[in-house]
């Protein structure tokens, strides 16, 4: 964790960069607007290119205070290994990518009970037992709630229908 | 085109191949999608035909409500679907009339559709806020020439931007866009409240979403657009006004599957239907919001829609009302 | 008619066990419903509305009020316990009420959120009973020019909620403004940022963000450290909400409960800006202001006062006028229809004996409000002794199902799990969520208003001054904005 000053000063960097990004080649490309409006302030494009340009203050002002303010607090030093912290991140985002993949084809239900072991596990639970037994009740009694007491069209997949 | 005819084949065989193998079409709950948000003209209505519908169709429905971009979102749902005839869609007159009429960029067209039935007509009235010293359409079409007149709309592409446009043009102001403000809001109601209070002088708009306010003595009804007169709407109608050109605006809810949907399938919807709209307590319900009950059966429907369609496509092209980009 | 007449009239229609019992079931539909998060109160009126059809009309729309109320405080609940909002309108309980849960004063913090909700719901039924006309006449002089001198004011709400540094706040809001421009623009339909995608065209989901933003980064900050909880006294979910409590917080109460008679007044505001003014005007002037934001109960009580000082004044315009002021209440409105009921003026005269009823009826619901609050609250308690390894998966899966089931879509499932990792690096970044939020929700409306207000006047300017109640709230706006700046350059507020 950097400390204060730090921060500030890469989260301005950053502003300053969106903000360009967002003027000179987003905002252009992506919004769209009518070639015959008579006035600027109607126009679809003004408002992101206020709010690009409010960016881009505030980004001057967060590095403006990092180089005058004085460091606040330093920021806490994180103990053990760093290497397990961010394989465990990654592993987190490869599941909830496979989560809204799998989704469509395999349907809410056995998706859902794939992502709640794969998370648990991750987690490294005390309770595996429990962990296994809820990931398969938790999915089915909320199907059961979605589907049969709130009427939603929970996605069903190709392979196994519920009732 | 012939690339699509193509694709709309093979999917029409593969749909053929499914359904004879399943021998009984519904055999499993049947996914009805509503591209409105609840409580809207198309989910009541939905919501009240499904009960009949239900029963003659022996399996449940499950109604979805897809919202979003003024019925796009829920539309391309039903677009991108199997066309096994268990996701159906509940097409209106703004996702499925309007909009494929004013935006060139909508991700579906009519085509990519299959009409199994129109049930409901909505008759279209304008109305202005009360006291504000116009009583006839002729006294808004005065007004207009004056200048700074506005309409309310709930948003690009709706039926009420179309009919704003619409009414006035046939009333003979020449070019609304540029004689009229259009002041879009977000959803029927805010366009309703847009009038009460003074930030809009008209709007046009299904009935039943002005009713209360008419009975209320808050808006004035200029007119309504069909051949007969609207209960409880003290008004001339368009014919009565000698526009019968009018007519073609009314609002619809009507039933649709994906474009490949197989014909003994769109022939059961054709018959649940017709035994559905025979229910009491739906027709009830239905006339006590204002809705004529019609139904047209899937070639019926598939021909009105194109009418309207083509109807409004000109106008839009007429005046240059088409969103590019 | 009397009023001791009409009284009479409109006991005789509630004056049985049937519409009490609607009543009931109602709160209690409701209590779950918003406790669940992304069925929310919406989707639970919109699903009890048909039921509402066969029934006598009273008891129909009892329920549906029932229901409406019931969500709006259940919102608080898995807001306090699990850091997800049942309801958008809980999400300013989110922080200080989790705080307090991690803390392992689950049952405090539930407790103030009832008692805090049920006087605020009285408040705002007894305001809708006796000024209903008179507020409804303002309310209708709220055009485009108003709202957005209104919203503008409301956007200082981000100073409040900004916590250490407002700099930091200023750029969570900015992020929160430009991701609302996602969608199909208001005026000419054209395309902002969809990139073809027609999932994308209406927007993104309000409650998928919301969810992403909230409920995400706490799953993902598990991956990052599993054990860091341990040792956290988080199991004691047994205290409870003292008499002390609740008196020392009853002011900033009183003010939510004003602050949300006055939105929930005016059609199209909601329930959710009124919950956050509410906290930031307790934030600024509670002697606690510096707890605030780590688990200070009276932020508890002013978020929850300002979102249920909502529910009785969205009635406002809704029975002086016909005008629905949020989604549930245009729903609401349908089941008037069904029944053949025209809300507006006429119907204080046709339907007198109905809307007493109703008026009955909802004084009434704030006493059961409170009966079936603190039976969900001992019913949801457990959930602060689960482990937590094992809640955090279940959060995910509750999580998919529940903004899945938000508008049956499983892109908003796919935004809400980005979302997630967006809070997460805001987290780390220390920039406060909840100025995003803020953002996201007010950003369309103070956009859309001004460009309306742009058409009304053809683009003249001047329209947004165009009368008292725009130079009010201009004038609100510079004098807020003047005492943050005086503070910040005291270093009263950090502004980095």
């Amino acid at each position: 964790m950097p400390d204060s000053t730090a921060l500030n000063l890469r989260l301005g960097i950053a502003s300053l960069l969106a903000s360009g990004f967002l003027f000179f080649y987003a905002i252009p490309r992506f919004v769209s607007a009518p070639s015959n409006i008579n006035n600027i302030v109607l126009s679809p494009l003004f408002w992101p290119y206020i709010l690009s340009v409010l960016t881009a203050l505030v980004g001057l002002g967060l590095i403006a205070v990092s180089i005058t303010g004085e460091p606040e607090e330093d920021g806490f030093a994180e103990p053990g290994p760093m290497l397990p912290k961010w394989g465990r991140l990654a592993a987190l985002a490869l599941i909830m990518a496979a989560t809204f993949l799998l989704l469509p084809a395999l349907g809410m239900v056995w998706t859902s009970m794939l992502a709640f072991l794969a998370t648990a596990f991750l987690f490294r639970t005390r309770h595996p037992v429990a962990a296994v037994i809820c990931a398969v009740l938790i999915p089915l009694v909320l199907y059961g709630f979605f589907a049969h007491v709130a009427g939603v069209a929970v996605p069903q997949g190709n392979f196994v229908r519920l009732p | 085109m012939t690339y699509q005819r193509m694709g709309a084949t093979i999917a029409l065989c593969a749909g053929l191949a499914a359904t004879g193998a399943l021998a009984e079409y519904p055999e499993r709950p049947i996914n009805m999608i509503i591209p409105y948000g609840a409580g809207g003209a198309t989910d009541i209505s939905a919501r009240t035909i499904a009960e009949p519908l239900g029963k003659a169709v022996g399996k449940p429905l499950v109604m979805a409500n897809v919202t979003g971009a003024g019925g796009a979102t829920g539309s391309v749902a039903a677009q991108n679907a199997k066309p096994d005839g268990y996701t159906m869609l509940f097409a209106r007159v703004g996702s499925h009339s309007v909009n494929p009429a004013m935006k060139a960029t909508l991700p579906y067209t009519l085509d990519d559709f299959r009409f199994v039935t129109v049930y409901e007509i909505n008759p279209v009235a304008c109305a202005v806020r009360a006291g504000s010293g116009i009583e006839t359409m002729d006294d808004l079409i005065a007004r207009v020439k004056e200048g700074g007149v506005s309409y309310a709309s709930s948003g690009v592409g709706s039926l009420l931007h179309l009919a704003g446009a619409m009414v006035l043009k046939e009333f003979g102001v020449e070019n609304p866009l540029e004689q009229a403000t259009h002041i879009p809001q977000k959803g029927g109601g805010a366009a309703a409240t847009a009038v009460l209070n003074g930030t809009a002088t008209f709007l046009c708009t299904n009935s039943s979403a002005v009713a209360s306010f008419v009975a209320n003595d808050q808006l004035t009804p200029l007119m309504v657009t069909t051949e007969e007169p609207v209960v409880g709407f003290d008004a001339p109608t368009a014919n009565e006004l000698g526009k019968p050109r009018l007519n073609q605006l009314v609002g619809w809810t009507g039933i649709a599957g994906p474009a490949g949907l197989p014909d003994d399938v769109a022939a059961k919807w054709g018959d649940w239907m017709a035994q559905a709209v025979q229910d009491q307590e739906f027709l009830d319900t239905m006339q006590a919001r204002g809705s004529v009950i019609e139904l047209m059966d899937p070639e019926a429907a598939n021909d009105f829609i194109e009418g309207q369609y083509k109807v409004f496509k000109a106008l839009v092209d007429e005046l240059g009302m088409r969103v590019e980009g | 008619m009397s009023l001791i007449e009409s009284l009479a009239a409109g006991f005789a229609l509630v004056g049985n066990i049937e519409a009490f019992l609607m009543l009931f079931c109602g709160l209690i539909v409701g209590v779950i419903g918003g406790a669940i998060p992304g069925l929310s109160a919406t989707m639970a009126v919109a699903l009890a509305l048909p039921f509402t059809f066969s029934m006598a009309p009273i008891n129909g729309i009892l329920l549906l009020l029932g229901v409406y109320k019931g969500g709006i405080f259940g919102g608080s609940i898995p807001a306090i316990l699990i850091k997800t909002p049942g309801t958008p309108a809980s999400s300013a309980t989110i922080l200080d009420g989790h705080p307090m849960a991690e803390r392992g004063e689950a049952g405090r913090a539930l407790g103030m959120a009832l008692y805090a909700s049920c006087t605020a719901d009285a408040v705002s039924n007894l305001a809708l009973i006796l000024f209903a006309g008179w507020l409804a006449s303002f309310a209708m002089n709220f055009g485009p020019p108003e709202f957005f001198a209104l919203i503008l004011f409301s956007l200082t709400i981000i100073a409040g909620v900004s916590g250490e540094s407002l700099l930091r706040g200023a750029l969570s809001a900015l992020a929160g403004l430009l991701l609302a421009t996602i969608g199909l623009d208001l005026v000419y339909g054209t395309n902002r940022f969809t990139f073809g995608n027609p999932n994308m065209m209406g927007g993104l989901n309000f409650i998928a963000v919301l969810i992403g933003l909230f409920a995400i980064p706490e799953i993902i900050a598990m991956a990052w450290n599993p054990v860091a909880h341990l040792g956290k006294t988080r199991s004691l979910g047994k205290t409870r909400c003292t008499l002390a409590d609740y008196l020392g917080s009853i002011k900033s109460i009183l003010r939510g409960s004003l602050i949300g008679v006055f939105l929930g007044s005016i059609p199209g505001i909601g329930a959710a800006p009124s919950a956050f003014l509410s906290y930031s005007e307790a934030r600024r002037t509670s002697k606690n202001k510096a707890n605030f934001g780590k688990g200070e109960i009276e932020g508890v009580a002013a978020s929850e006062a300002g979102n249920n000082g909502v529910a009785g004044a969205t009635l406002i315009p809704l029975l002086a006028l016909g005008v629905p002021g949020d989604v549930i209440t245009a729903i609401i409105i349908g089941a008037f229809m069904v029944h053949g009921l025209q809300p507006g003026p006429m119907m204080f005269i046709l339907n007198v004996d109905i809307i007493y009823g109703l008026f009955i009826g909802l004084i009434i619901s704030s006493v059961l409000l409170l009966i079936v609050g603190s039976v969900a609250i001992r019913g949801f308690r457990f959930v602060a002794d689960v482990p937590k390894r094992l809640l955090m998966p279940a959060v995910l899966v509750l999580c998919i199902y529940g903004v899945f089931a938000v508008n049956n879509n499983i892109f908003d499932v796919g935004v809400m799990l980005v979302m997630g990792w967006v809070g997460y690096l805001m987290m780390r970044a220390r920039i406060p969520a909840a100025p995003f939020l803020i953002a996201f929700i007010l950003g369309p409306l103070l956009e859309d208003n001004f460009r309306q207000a742009m058409l009304m006047s053809g683009s003249d300017p001047v329209i947004l001054f165009r009368g008292p109640i725009t130079w009010f709230f201009w004038a609100l706006t510079g004098l807020t904005v003047f005492a943050i700046t005086r503070s910040t350059l005291r270093k009263r507020v950090p502004l980095s």
